[in-house]
């Protein structure tokens, strides 16, 4: 259903609502992803959908209701049963009015029609080059391929309209030695970009390269996270910037904005028109997104609102709200970290002892307040001594506050977009002077 | 709704374009979920989701495509999408890792419960939140309340080239509060039951069994307490675990690891492998003698207790761990016929948009024979823990460190001074190994887990791991906080 086709059918079931206020949205997604192991493909899936949520405000008074049964008769229902449900909930007297919306353009190479079109054949194709680097080293290999395109209106009773299609492609590859792995990634919004080929030799060269891993001592160490590594720790700070946890106390910067929280090295932002990661501009109630400066230098500046929290804080909306209804508050979910001035390379080499880690594995939240995680390396660390990367390292466990790490820290200059969440992130590699290590495993 | 003729149209169009075998899974999905939050309903939402996954087998290769589209046209495209991702992977295929299931059934289940959540009212779900919702709020430090209650309404009908036609009528149904206090420097959160609530298959008598208002001050005043609560001392100590975190240790430290496709490499890049390997089955000693843990599909109130898997194999009951002795896998078709065994019908999708997969299902740790206040009697030196707040294992589902919302100081056999921040770590083989002592049936229930994440595409996985509180010795306590 293109973008047209969204509109009319939002303009339609908000056409059917007698709620003093209506929020429709349309999404759609097309989504297929290939999967392999000991060079098969074991899973080859796509899905295709239609759905029409409708928000309805009575008064002071909110529902909500979905379906992707799309025949007159199941909108209708799902309109009145929004309403009905909104007449059944107590006031809520914090409620905003719906966002009037306003313009708002998808960032250059959101959408890409050879990403939207790519076929079973050009991911089998992908995956069997992937396949035969793994049978050049005797490893086997299991990941995926996947492509997708998704599309997103909302139209509201205060008069906003926007429309957004995307699409979004990614390689993942972990390369299984005889007692090593090694591990390599790619998201990127146009498939043909993708180099299958190139990820799967990374993959194999660090499960090559750590092959008969050894143990280190836990303790404190000094780090160097490549981005994917880097990505899945950072992850777990970006819920912190909501207008939400922050005004309940749940997050650190509840402790106070315009407060210095990191070193001066650390500037983050929220940015859906970051070129590596080019998304939505608009959030899911239609109104714009704003780039917001949430960390400057080191430095606290502000958090990511909603209708509903910009009022409550009195501060502006920045275009940060979750599809309605949700109870986690806005969300920035285009963070990304200003990168420093070296190379990855050079960040090695300055390195005296330290270890080098290709990705996370499992983190969880341990202490939120003070940002406290815990977690696993996986597929491929390395020991770095004198400069030089060396053999490989059994896998560890970490219990390490966020915040204490991006302290004394330094960023390579090669920002990449990361991971496979359903938010974005966009990171550099990351030299962490102090990273606390408390166990190991046996592998 | 009836879905016979669209299923064999659909089916037909995948033999005529080539498929050997092929199945297909309509699923009519209606989701409801209140949430209050500080008074306010945060969340008061109602989803309905039709659509068909389809499963097609080419020369050994599997295809899958899903589609909300139930026209006779869009039934036609799906099926032949789902024949060319068949044909796509076999292209390149080394080994032909498929085959047809073994046996058809034509069959119904439906969920047993005693009253459907559609017979209370709307306005009586609002009601009952906000009344344990407020319930909490004993002190300022409570910043923020919440309540919530799941209802899920899955109608199911699988049919199979082999003449398979599976009805299921599937409810499920929970519900939990929570507090967040909030003190200097410091976040407390205590949660009811459990660490997420109670969730189980079944109507409205589960969340009466839940008892959100009756226990919520409780749990207000324990959130409150801990922050003023001495923090977890670090060093190695005897232990004791509520059953919901032995619920949790269950799910990842066996549950996951007993997965035969993880075990078989089939997740090794994303959730990973596991240290349950083939060579270790019937003579891994993983856990004390005392430990026995089962998969049983059919149990009443099981959160994932259904008449059929979602390829179509019967439910049934079968042991992964017989008295501490690996003996079991969690198996499909295929990875049950690789290692010449039959499918155990633990094969699920989240909703009609996925791709069947292995799953736990209801995988329970056999009750003890011991009083649940006897499980203190001969603790010297330990900590009583309750609800889980943090969870990490490595990808072989070794080394783990859980951290738990509260816990008690137990000398000489007393439960003594409330503890913040307790956590625990070690090695899965090792920590089982170490339990001498379960609770008996008195305190065994059916602790389900809506929210297991596994496979690529993302799937949500409604898992059950019934069990009854612990006790375990010399285990590493106090971890990420350095005491």
């Amino acid at each position: 259903m293109d973008s047209a086709q969204r509109q009319a059918l939002a303009e339609r079931v908000l056409a059917l609502s007698s709620a003093d206020q209506t929020e429709v949205t349309v999404s759609r997604e097309n989504a297929e992803l290939t999967r392999f192991t000991h060079q098969d493909i074991h899973q080859n899936v796509s899905r295709t959908d239609v759905g029409v949520s409708v928000r309805a405000i009575v008064g002071q008074r909110t529902g909500a209701a979905g379906t992707n049964l799309l025949d007159d008769k199941s909108l209708q229902a799902t309109v009145a049963r929004a309403i009905e449900m909104a007449k059944l909930a107590p006031e809520d007297p914090g409620i905003a009015p719906l966002p009037a919306g306003g313009p708002a353009s998808a960032p250059p190479g959101a959408y890409v029609r050879a990403t939207a079109d790519a076929s079973p054949e050009l991911r089998a194709q992908m995956c069997d080059a992937i396949f035969k680097v793994a049978e050049k080293d005797r490893f086997w290999c299991a990941g995926f391929v996947r492509t997708q395109s998704s599309g997103y209106t909302v139209a509201n009773s205060a008069g906003a309209r926007a429309s957004f299609d995307g699409t979004d492609s990614g390689v993942n590859v972990k390369m299984n030695a005889a007692d090593s792995t090694g591990y390599g990634q790619w998201y990127v919004n146009d498939v043909s970009q993708l180099d299958a080929h190139g990820i799967a030799e990374v993959a194999a060269a660090k499960a090559r390269n750590s092959a008969d891993p050894r143990g280190v001592d836990p303790g404190d160490w000094t780090v160097i996270m490549e981005p994917a590594a880097f990505g899945e720790f950072f992850a777990y700070l970006g819920q912190h910037f909501s207008a939400q946890s922050f005004d309940e106390g749940s997050s650190f910067l509840s402790d106070g904005l315009d407060k210095r929280y990191f070193g001066e090295n650390v500037t983050i932002v929220d940015d859906y028109a970051n070129p590596l990661a080019p998304s939505m501009p608009f959030d899911f109630e239609g109104q714009p997104k704003q780039r917001v400066t949430l960390v400057e230098d080191g430095v606290a500046k502000t958090v990511v609102t909603d209708s509903y929290w910009g009022k409550k804080l009195g501060r502006e909306n920045t275009g940060h709200a979750l599809p309605a209804p949700n109870a986690y508050g806005p969300q920035a979910i285009d963070l990304a970290i200003s990168p420093g001035s070296k190379s990855l390379e050079q960040l090695i080499s300055e390195t005296k002892r330290g270890l080098l880690i290709s990705r996370f594995w499992y983190i969880r939240t341990v202490d939120q307040k003070k940002a406290i995680v815990t977690g696993m390396t996986r597929d491929g660390t390395f020991l770095i001594e004198n400069g030089k990367v060396g053999h490989g390292v059994r896998n560890m466990r970490f219990n390490q506050s966020i915040l204490g790490a991006l302290s004394e820290c330094e960023f390579s200059n090669q920002p990449k977009r990361t991971g496979d969440y359903w938010f974005s992130l966009v990171v550099p590699a990351a030299k962490i002077a102090k990273f606390s290590f408390t166990s190991g495993t046996q592998f | 709704m009836a879905f016979d003729e669209l299923a064999g149209r659909a089916l037909d169009t995948a033999v005529k374009q080539g498929a050997e075998y092929a199945d297909v899974r309509f699923e009519l999905v209606r989701s409801e979920r209140i949430e209050t939050r500080n008074a306010v309903v945060a969340t008061l939402a109602d989803a309905t989701s039709c659509g068909y996954g389809m499963r097609a087998l080419v020369r050994g290769a599997w295809g899958f495509a899903a589609s909300s589209d139930l026209t006779p046209e869009g039934m036609d495209r799906t099926a032949a999408r789902a024949v060319e991702m068949a044909k796509a992977a076999a292209i390149i295929a080394r080994t032909p890792l498929g085959a047809s299931p073994p046996r058809s059934y034509v069959d119904t289940f439906v969920t047993p419960m005693e009253r459907d959540p559609v017979d209370v009212s709307l306005g009586e779900r609002v009601a009952l939140l906000l009344e344990a919702e407020k319930a909490l709020h004993v002190a300022p430090e409570v910043r923020v309340g919440r309540a919530w209650i799941d209802l899920w309404r899955t109608d199911k009908t699988f049919f199979s080239t082999i003449g398979s036609r599976i009805e299921q009528s599937i409810r499920q149904t929970g519900g939990g509060i929570e507090a967040l206090a909030v003190g200097e420097g410091d976040v407390q959160t205590r949660t009811f039951p459990g660490d997420i609530g109670l969730y189980k298959s079944g109507g409205w008598e589960i969340i009466e069994e839940a008892a959100l208002a009756q226990n919520a001050q409780r749990i207000g005043e324990e959130a409150v307490a801990l922050l003023s609560a001495p923090q977890c001392p670090s060093g190695t100590r005897d232990i004791i675990l509520g059953g919901s975190q032995v619920s949790l240790q269950i799910h990842e430290s066996c549950g996951h690891p007993a997965e035969l496709d993880r075990v078989m490499g089939w997740e090794a890049n994303f959730s990973g492998v596991s240290f349950l390997e083939l060579s270790q089955l019937d003579t891994l000693r993983y856990g004390s003698d005392i430990v026995t843990i089962r998969i049983d599909n059919t149990l009443p109130q099981g959160m994932a207790t259904v008449g059929y898997d979602d390829e179509g194999t019967k439910s049934g009951v079968s042991d992964i761990i017989r008295n501490g002795l690996l003996v079991g896998y969690e198996m499909s078709n295929d990875t049950a016929r690789a290692i010449g065994r039959e499918s155990n019908a633990c094969v699920r999708a989240h909703s009609w948009e996925f791709v069947p997969m292995i799953r736990m299902c209801n995988l329970n740790l056999l009750p003890g024979n011991v009083p649940f206040d006897g499980l203190f009697e001969d603790v010297r030196d330990g900590i009583y823990m309750e609800s889980n707040r943090s969870w990490s294992i490595d990808d072989h589902r070794l080394n783990f460190q859980f951290g738990c919302e509260i816990g008690w100081e137990i000398k000489d056999g007393k439960r003594g001074r409330m503890l913040k921040n307790p956590t625990y770590a070690g090695m899965t083989p090792q920590f089982w190994n170490s339990c001498d002592a379960i609770a008996d049936e008195s305190s065994w229930i059916a602790w389900g887990t809506p929210n297991c994440g596994k496979g690529e595409p993302m799937q949500t996985g409604r898992t059950a791991q019934c069990a009854s509180p612990a006790r375990f010795r010399n285990v590493q306590v106090g971890v990420g906080y350095g005491g």
